[in-house]
């Protein structure tokens, strides 16, 4: 029996050749990875001829689409019109749900009966589907631009509601207590301890619930939208051509994508302390 | 005449069948240093809740400078053993805080700011970040927020509970020099025998269930470390050392009788 049986981790005196001279890809260079083999896999799909490009169209036909659509447009608004349409909706329905969903998740997570008051309302509407009570909606609101951001505004509200109320009920009783006992008032606190320290669950949140608008924005387009992304695909599938499905479900992930990064950024300046030991 | 003075408390936790505080009377004065030593669970943290104004009082009462305490108020600063800070602020605003709560200009702010950076030994990393330093700096800035506040008294809970040893005995000097400077007096918890009987004017020995004051005495050596005696020769004196042990053999009788 040799010593060497008792070493737990053995450690090479040198890492082989091929090991060492090989530098780490980025976290860029991995999602080009993904983004490209998906567009190859998409080509090499289309090139074949085994689908047809009712389909699916070549990577090539949308490409050509999206200059159509930027020049000539389609359904008499051309693509930055419907992008923007949707934009505006989606942002009005940020703001407002920031607005209401902010001080109300800080109700929420301070005062437990008003948790115990809420807490039922906001379950019972979160889990459905935009779709079920978009009906009641236009019913209640009808059919104009107030329905469409109503609609995308439920969908944000939730998670930045809870993740709001979280965030609040989650700040250290130790970081309270002193900040009370240097003076703090109620006040006070709330403005220079719980909240910087919800922040992080609230951009979060912010963040969750921005992904969730976007996914409502086809129903809430289905509410006699004359422009929009979510128009522009559901008319488009209605006389199925397909690539300019396939073009708008490109740019919403692009356009989502992007201030989905917008915002990582934001949580990174604005919270640099968050996920640091101490 | 003490600031603070504590009348025959006690704590019944809801839902409890035994209480975490009984019969516990205590004062403290400018001057002092009171030390509360004793295992963990025997209720040393309700009493500085209960002191501090965070947890009111089954039975008793406190009053500060004749005052009843029903809540926290700035002239009792708390100092914890983490997680009390604030990691959006630098270290500067940190120790600024109390006084920006109380409306005190930026001018005033920062002279005080520097002074107490000067006296902890921070005077270099204001600008940093709270998470940026190690355990014991950010001690020091928790301890240093407390004195740059408009505090009479300090209340602290196992300030170096979690430091390793070498960063601990730093910070108990560095705690004698301040309480020195500041001119503030000091109730502190720890479960540490050396760290109590070398910095206690007083030292309370408790004993859990019921939490209770089994024991007081009037160590004297960090009068001795203020006339300027060494710590090690402190600390391996005779006296001390059979004080330490005789605390030690108490708290084990303590033990026994418990699980007898
Ligand atoms: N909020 C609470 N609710 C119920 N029991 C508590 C609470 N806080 C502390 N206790 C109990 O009271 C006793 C004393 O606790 P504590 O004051 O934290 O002791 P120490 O600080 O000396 O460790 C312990 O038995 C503990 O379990
Ligand atoms: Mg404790």
């Amino acid at each position: 029996m040799s010593a060497n049986e008792h070493t737990l981790i053995r450690i090479p005196d040198t890492l082989p050749t091929s090991q060492r001279s090989r530098r780490p890809l980025s976290p860029t260079q991995w999602s080009l990875i993904s983004i490209g083999s998906i567009t190859l896999l998409w080509w090499a799909i289309t090139a074949s001829g085994l689908v047809p490009a009712l389909f699916l169209p070549p990577p090539g036909d949308v490409l050509a689409k999206f200059g159509t659509l930027v020049s000539n447009g389609y359904m008499d608004a051309t693509l930055q019109q419907h992008l923007w349409a949707s934009l505006q909706r989606i942002v009005l329905a940020l703001l407002a749900a920031v607005a209401v969903g902010i001080p109300l998740g800080i109700a929420i997570g301070t005062y437990p009966r008003v948790r115990h008051l809420l807490d039922p309302l906001i379950e019972f509407y979160r889990p459905l589907p935009p779709l079920a009570y978009l009906p009641l909606i236009v019913i209640w609101f009808g059919i104009g631009e107030l329905s469409k951001v109503l609609l995308i505004f439920l969908a944000i509200l939730a998670p930045v509601l809870i993740a709001t109320a979280h965030g609040v009920g989650s700040v250290s009783t130790v970081r309270q207590q002193a900040a009370l006992s240097l003076g703090a008032s109620r006040g006070q606190l709330l403005r220079y301890v719980i909240l910087p320290g919800a922040l992080p669950d609230i951009l979060t949140g912010i963040r969750i619930g921005l992904g969730a608008g976007w996914s409502t924005l086809v129903a809430a387009e289905l509410i006699a939208a004359t422009q929009g992304l979510g128009l522009m695909i559901q008319s488009a599938a209605q006389f199925l051509v397909t690539d300019v499905v396939v073009l708008g479900i490109i740019v919403i992930a692009l356009v989502a994508f992007a201030l989905e990064l917008g915002l990582r950024r934001l949580q990174r300046r604005l919270t640099p302390w968050h996920g640091q030991t101490h | 005449m003490s600031l603070l003075q504590a009348h025959n408390l006690g704590v019944t936790y809801p839902g409890q069948a035994s209480p975490a505080l009984q019969h516990v009377s205590l004062q403290l004065g400018e001057g002092d240093l009171v030390v509360a030593l004793g295992p963990s669970g025997c209720g040393k943290s309700t009493l500085l809740g209960v002191l501090a104004g965070f947890i009111a009082p089954s039975e008793g009462s406190v009053s500060f400078d004749g005052q009843p305490v029903t809540a926290p108020g700035v002239e009792r600063a708390v100092v914890f053993q983490h997680d009390a800070l604030l990691p959006w602020l630098n270290v500067a605003d940190n120790v600024a805080f109390g006084l920006k709560l109380q409306g005190v200009d930026k001018a005033r702010r920062q002279q005080v700011v520097a002074d107490t950076l000067q006296l902890v030994g921070l005077a270099d990393v204001g600008r940093k970040y709270t998470w940026q330093l190690s355990g014991g700096m950010r001690q020091r800035v928790g301890i240093a927020r407390a004195i740059a506040s408009q505090s009479k008294i300090l209340l602290m809970d196992e300030p170096f509970g979690a430091l390793d040893a070498f960063t601990r005995e730093q910070m108990q000097q560095l705690l004698l020099s301040v309480w020195q400077h500041a001119g503030r007096g000091i109730f502190l918890i720890t479960h540490d025998i050396e760290e109590a009987l070398f910095l206690a004017t007083e030292l309370v020995l408790m004993s859990p269930g019921p939490g209770r004051i089994v024991q007081r005495l009037r160590p004297g050596f960090s009068q001795r470390y203020r006339d300027g005696e060494d710590v090690r020769a402190i600390k391996s004196d005779p006296d001390f050392i059979a004080l330490r042990e005789q605390l030690l053999r108490s708290l084990f009788a303590q033990r026994q009788a418990e699980a007898a």
